[in-house]
């Protein structure tokens, strides 16, 4: 089954063309990473396919609706975290996702639950303004599940997170279509099948296939710009995945 | 209801809104005692017009922040994305700046009979409550289109208070005639001013609600 299907999908902001044209396609089960850098486009994307925004042109649909037209049919199957966690400070971590769990219908056992499954569960009863910034994303990431849904759409999803907030991110997307907007190439790698790489809003030539685990040689997880963050610490480029290749063949060479 | 509850909750827990308001209002009052020189003859004949005025900013003040910190914080994105809809959304906001609007009249109210000596009678607080609920439904609708714009702090008193002069007329005639003695059965000569608001109130809920869903989401 297609969970995703782009055709010539646009997004403009005035006059300025800021994703597109742009296909792209995504079966059930798959994980599509979204590379690229700055204003590359990835946000407009997430937001596109999250039904946040509609598009200036083309066509997208998700599980076979029109996201434009049929977009709140579809909303009970998408989980999306933003840059913006859209939580309630004044709220505990509890009454946070038990808010949201009303909204789509479900208990407090459900909110219950996701707090648990995110590691939050000591934090319950504290306001999210008392939370740290990782805490508040695990609880962000809780809202984005608390409904099951098939696919998650989730905006550089590793911020603030340590290594077992990253360990977590492989929990959730277990049994789900994902796409994943992130700058950190060995979390794309490790999590992801599938890496599209943007430049100034295009498919920057090829969706490319990310090697399995174990095909993979090591990368650091802090990349720059395409490059390892140090010469130690990193590998050759013809080692690198093909969405890598592209990016580099494309003038954006590694460092 | 779930909205809503959220909205009060925050608002209790935060008592960000509340305060500012009660001071607001009574401020309002002590400024307007002095600047109109009133004393217990002419008080209770300008109190109808220091009433409305008080309450048409107090309201601007409370809308103001309804979508705004939603808007800013993602949560009204997130809120959107549920199932619940846009309507449903509107609808709970709409229904926690009321209830915070009447929790401003709570204290608006006894505030104009200690300051102004105005005859409170539960005619003039039938009054206000009626036109509260029209008010609050449109300045929550212009509240959710001016938070997606930078100037908010002046698009919304420009949208809103042509669409509000409306209950300012009709509530400000009965709260006249309410406040020089007349009850629920006395009606001015312009016709049945609760009857009117009453009017004015299902008609702006139903525009405000179909109006909604198109505001708010995208």
């Amino acid at each position: 089954m297609i969970v995703v299907r782009a055709r010539g999908l646009v997004q403009r902001f005035g006059d300025r063309v800021a994703l597109g044209p742009l296909d792209l396609e995504l079966a059930a089960g798959e994980r599509l990473a979204v590379l690229g850098g700055n204003g590359a486009g990835k946000t407009t994307l997430l937001r596109l396919l999250a039904t946040v925004v509609r598009p200036a042109a083309g066509r997208l649909e998700l599980f076979g609706l029109d996201a434009t037209r049929q977009r709140e049919r579809l909303r009970a199957r998408l989980g999306y975290v933003g840059h913006q966690l859209g939580l309630y400070p004044a709220l505990t971590a509890f009454e946070n996702l038990e808010f949201f769990a009303r909204l789509y219908g479900l208990g407090r056992g459900e909110a219950r639950t996701a707090l648990e499954v995110v590691g939050l569960s000591g934090a319950a009863g504290r306001r999210l303004e008392q939370l740290s910034r990782g805490q508040q994303q695990r609880l962000a990431l809780a809202r984005s599940v608390l409904h099951d849904p098939e696919l998650l759409i989730l905006d550089e999803p590793d911020a603030s997170l340590d290594a077992e907030g990253r360990d977590l991110l492989a929990t959730l997307f277990e049994g789900r279509s994902v796409v994943m907007a992130t700058h950190d190439l060995a979390l794309a790698r490790e999590l992801c099948g599938r890496a599209l790489l943007l430049r100034s809003g295009r498919d920057a030539g090829h969706c490319g296939r990310l090697r399995p685990p174990e095909d993979r040689p090591r990368v650091p997880r802090a990349i720059g710009r395409w490059g390892p963050a140090t010469e130690a610490e990193g590998t050759s480029p013809s080692a690198w995945p093909p969405a890598v290749r592209i990016g580099e063949a494309r003038g954006v060479s590694p460092r | 209801m779930a909205v809503a509850g959220k909205d009060l909750r925050c608002e209790l827990r935060g008592k960000e809104l509340l305060p500012a308001l009660a001071q607001f209002v009574v401020l309002s009052l002590v400024i307007a005692s002095f600047a109109f020189d009133l004393d217990s003859s002419s008080g209770p004949r300008l109190s109808p017009g220091i009433l409305w005025l008080v309450l048409v900013f107090a309201g601007l003040l409370a809308f103001g922040r309804t979508f705004a910190a939603e808007r800013d914080t993602g949560s009204l994105e997130a809120m959107l994305l549920t199932p619940a809809g846009p309507s449903a959304v509107f609808a709970g906001k709409a229904l926690a700046a009321t209830v915070l609007l009447v929790a401003c009249e709570a204290v608006l109210l006894p505030a104009m009979a200690v300051f102004l000596a105005s005859p409170i009678s539960p005619a003039v607080v039938a009054t206000v409550l009626l036109a509260t609920v029209g008010m609050a439904s449109l300045g929550c609708l212009f509240a959710a289109l001016a938070a997606q714009t930078r100037a908010r702090e002046l698009l919304l008193p420009v949208l809103t208070l042509p669409l509000w002069i409306p209950f300012v007329v009709v509530g400000g005639r009965a709260v006249q005639v309410a406040m020089s003695g007349g009850g629920f059965g006395a009606w001015s000569p312009v016709g049945q001013p609760y009857a009117v608001l009453l009017d004015f109130d299902i008609l702006f809920l139903v525009v405000t609600s179909l109006a909604a869903r198109f505001v708010l989401d995208d």
